[in-house]
C-alpha cells in the first residue's frame, strides 16, 4: 500500500501517456528487460537535418513487413499446394485469399476501374496489410504501433501522393495532366476562361495536397487516440488506487472499459487500414478518371 | 514499486522523443524503406499464387467473352446472309410465278384465238356446204317442178306438150315463182 501511493503520488498521467505513445531509442520488455541504445549523429542535408537512428517504430516497421510477407507467403505456399492436389480451399489459407481478393476487387479494382485496376492492386494491397498489422502492432503487449507515428503515416501519405501524381501525368500526358491544376470550366472562353482558370489553380494544388495531408493524420490520429485513451482510463487506477475501500471496484471497472476500449481498437485497426487503402485507390482511380 | 508503475516509469532517461507529436523526419526514410521493399517483396513471391486462380479465371472469363463476342457478330452475319438468301429465293419465285402465269395467258389466248378461228371455219364450211346442198336440192327441186309440171300440164292439155318452146315458157314461170320466194 505505502509502494502504491508513492508511485501514484510521481506520477503525472499526462507525461506517461504521452510518453507511451512515443517513439523511443529503446526497446524491451519492461520491467524484465529493455534495450537503449545511442542516437546516431545528425545528419545535414542542406536546410534539413536528419537524423536516421533506427528508433522502436523502425523495428516494429520492418518486424510488421515481415509479419506480412510470412503470412502471404505461407498463405500462398498453402494455397499452391491445395491447387496442385485439386483440394478444396480451407482454413487459414482461404480466409487469407478470400481477404486478399476483397482488397484486390472491391477495394483496387472497384475504385481504379478494370483498364489499370489490376496494376495497382499489388499497391492498395500493400498498404492495406501493411497499415493493418502496423495498426495491430499496438494491440500486442509490449508492442508498438509504427502507423501511430505522424512520421510514418506521413511517409505513406506522400508515397500515395507521388502514386496518385505519377501515374495521372503517365495517363493524362502533360496536357491533360495541366489540365488537373487549371482546369477548363466548362461555357467559359476567352480571357474570362483563362482568368478562372489561373484563379482555381491554387484551390486545385491545395486540393492535391489536402488529400494525403488528411490520410497521414486521419490515420496517426486514430492510432493514438485509441492509445491515449486506454492509458488515461489506466491513470484512473493510478489516481484513485490508494483509496482504502473503492480500490478494487475502480480497478475492476477500469479494467472491463479498458477491454472495451480495446475491442473498439481492434476495429478500428481494420477500419483504419480499409480507409486508408480505399481511400489511396479513390485517389488513383479519380486522377485516372480525369478528363 | 509494483510491476505496472516500473512499466510505466522504465523508459525514463532513455533519449527520444517526449511526445508522439513530433516527428523525426529519419522515420521517411525507414518507413520508405520498409515499404517500397515490401511492394516489390510481396508483389514477386507472395501475391501471385494468392490472386494466380482468380486471375486465371479473369483472364478466361475475358478470352469467353470474346469469344462470345465474335460468335454473336458471326451468327449476325450469318442471319443476314440467310436473310437475304431467303429474300432472293422469294423474289425469284415471284418473278418465275409470274412469267408461267403470263406465259400461261398467253398460251390460253392463243389456245382460244385458235379455238374461235377453226370454229369460225368451221361454220364458214358449213354454211358453205349448206348454201352448196340448197342450191343443188333447188336446182332438183326445180327440175322436179319442172317434171312435175309438164306432167300435169300434159295431163291437163291431153297433149304432149313436150316442145322447147314450152318448156322454157313453163322454166320462165317456176323462175318467177323462184323469184317470188
Amino acid at each position: 500500500m505505502m509502494v502504491f501511493q508513492a508511485a501514484a503520488e510521481e506520477l503525472n498521467i499526462g507525461e506517461v501517456v504521452l510518453h507511451h505513445t512515443a517513439d523511443a531509442y529503446a526497446i524491451g520488455i519492461e520491467p524484465f528487460f529493455s534495450f537503449h541504445w545511442e542516437k546516431w549523429p545528425d545528419l545535414h542535408l542542406g536546410a534539413l537535418t536528419l537524423n536516421l537512428t533506427p528508433t522502436k517504430h523502425v523495428i516494429f516497421l520492418f518486424l510488421t513487413a515481415f509479419l506480412v510477407f510470412l503470412t502471404m507467403r505461407v498463405a500462398g505456399n498453402k494455397l499452391r499446394k491445395q491447387r496442385a492436389g485439386e483440394n478444396a480451399p480451407k482454413g487459414f489459407a482461404n480466409a487469407i485469399e478470400g481477404l486478399v481478393l476483397y482488397v484486390r476487387d472491391e477495394m483496387a479494382i472497384a475504385n481504379i476501374g478494370h483498364e489499370n485496376g489490376a496494376k495497382f492492386a499489388p499497391l492498395i494491397m500493400s498498404l492495406f496489410f501493411f497499415i493493418l498489422y502496423g495498426n495491430l502492432m499496438g494491440l500486442i503487449p509490449h508492442g508498438s504501433t509504427p502507423t501511430g507515428n505522424l512520421a510514418v503515416t506521413a511517409a505513406l501519405a506522400i508515397l500515395v501522393f507521388l502514386v496518385v501524381e505519377i501515374s495521372g501525368f503517365l495517363k493524362l500526358g502533360p496536357r491533360g495532366y495541366m489540365g488537373t491544376i487549371f482546369p477548363t470550366i466548362p461555357g467559359m472562353g476567352g480571357a474570362a476562361g483563362v482568368a478562372i482558370s489561373v484563379a482555381m489553380a491554387p484551390i486545385e494544388i491545395i486540393g492535391k495536397l489536402v488529400k494525403p495531408f488528411a490520410l497521414a493524420v486521419r490515420l496517426f490520429g486514430n492510432m493514438t487516440a485509441g492509445h491515449f485513451v486506454i492509458l488515461s482510463l489506466f491513470g484512473i487506477i493510478f489516481l484513485f488506487g490508494h483509496l482504502s475501500v473503492w480500490n478494487y471496484a475502480i480497478g475492476v471497472t477500469t479494467a472491463a472499459l479498458v477491454v472495451g476500449i480495446m475491442l473498439l481498437e481492434l476495429f478500428v485497426a481494420f477500419l483504419q487500414a480499409y480507409v486508408f487503402a480505399l481511400l489511396s485507390a479513390v485517389f488513383i482511380g479519380l486522377m485516372q478518371h480525369e478528363h | 514499486m509494483n510491476v505496472i508503475s516500473m512499466m510505466l516509469f522504465a523508459e525514463e532517461g532513455a533519449a527520444g522523443p517526449a511526445s508522439p507529436f513530433e516527428v523525426n523526419f529519419g522515420l521517411f526514410f525507414w518507413t520508405w524503406l520498409v515499404f517500397i521493399a515490401l511492394y516489390f517483396v510481396l508483389k514477386k513471391y507472395a501475391w501471385p499464387a494468392i490472386v494466380q486462380a482468380t486471375e486465371e479465371r479473369e483472364r478466361k472469363i475475358g478470352e469467353q467473352l470474346g469469344e462470345a463476342a465474335r460468335l454473336n457478330a458471326e451468327s449476325r452475319t450469318a442471319l443476314e446472309e440467310s436473310r437475304q438468301a431467303m429474300a432472293d429465293a422469294r423474289a425469284s419465285a415471284q418473278s418465275m410465278v409470274n412469267e408461267a402465269r403470263s406465259a400461261a395467258e398467253k398460251e390460253r389466248t392463243a389456245v382460244l384465238d385458235k379455238a374461235k378461228q377453226e370454229q369460225e371455219e368451221i361454220l364458214a364450211r358449213a354454211r358453205r356446204e349448206i348454201s352448196a346442198e340448197k342450191d343443188r336440192a333447188l336446182v332438183e327441186l326445180r327440175r322436179e317442178a319442172v317434171d312435175l309440171s309438164l306432167a300435169a300440164a300434159a295431163k291437163l292439155m291431153e297433149s304432149r306438150l313436150d316442145s322447147e318452146a314450152d318448156r322454157k315458157f313453163i322454166e320462165d314461170y317456176l323462175d318467177s315463182v323462184g323469184n317470188v320466194h
